[in-house]
């Protein structure tokens, strides 16, 4: 089934590496967002059906770009993923007691991230 | 996807290199005393990305190498383990550009 998916990472490399994965693989639609500010916008205007968030961001961080999207009637109810480097488990149980979907940590293998995002969002 | 992951990393292999640069100054910075906040900052933030890049493109060595230096760098230095965190820092370094270097 198609997916609309919008990846909002700082990061360009990351960015690109995701969408690839996303649209080779799974062949979801993928759109980008290279700030949380900039995502907040697309996620209203496209309606993702998920949104893979970065944590670690300049300006807007994934945890507070997550709590603007609740907080607006028409993203509130889209659900997402933080992405996110930091390893160490009381970051992950952190990130996790935000109330996201899920965790996914960096580096992600490109074959197989539409595939955990499947599995946390029973999509499979 | 290989070859479009492979073309990817010819894109990035110079932001990549800079970040092991980043690195490299903050190293090279460590045993004069001369490393500054801003200078660990950055290369705090350097050996982030980095682990959370390399290991995307199969570089799952220079990951933990990167981790490593990420977790070094994670807070103010002694003075008395600079000298030994330098030449920590420098052979990780070194073995990042060589895993970096073989990635075809």
């Amino acid at each position: 089934m198609s997916r609309r998916i919008l990846i909002i990472d700082d990061e360009d490399d990351i960015r690109q590496v995701a969408a690839l994965s996303l649209e080779t693989v799974a062949g979801w639609d993928v759109i980008v967002a290279s700030s949380g500010a900039q995502g907040l916008l697309r996620a209203a205007e496209h309606q993702p059906d998920a949104i893979l968030l970065d944590v670690m961001m300049p300006g807007m961080d994934g945890p507070t770009t997550f709590r603007e999207l609740r907080k607006n009637p028409a993203t509130a109810k889209i659900p997402v993923l933080l992405l996110t480097a930091k390893v160490q488990g009381a970051d992950q149980r952190r990130f996790a007691d935000l109330g996201v979907e899920a965790v996914l940590l960096k580096p992600f293998d490109p074959l197989t991230l539409s595939s955990q995002m499947e599995k946390v969002l029973g999509w499979d | 996807m290989a070859q479009a992951l492979a073309r990817l990393w010819t894109k990035f292999q110079p932001d990549i290199e800079q970040r092991v640069a980043t690195l490299e100054v903050a190293a090279q910075a460590l045993p004069a005393g001369s490393l500054t906040d801003e200078q660990r900052e950055s290369a705090h933030a350097a050996a982030h990305k980095l682990a959370g890049t390399l290991g995307m493109f199969g570089l799952h060595r220079g990951t933990a190498l990167a981790r490593q230096a990420e977790l070094a760098l994670a807070e103010d230095i002694r003075s008395s383990a600079t000298v030994e965190l330098s030449s920590e820092l420098s052979s990780w370094i070194a073995e990042l550009r060589a895993v970096i270097a073989d990635r075809k």
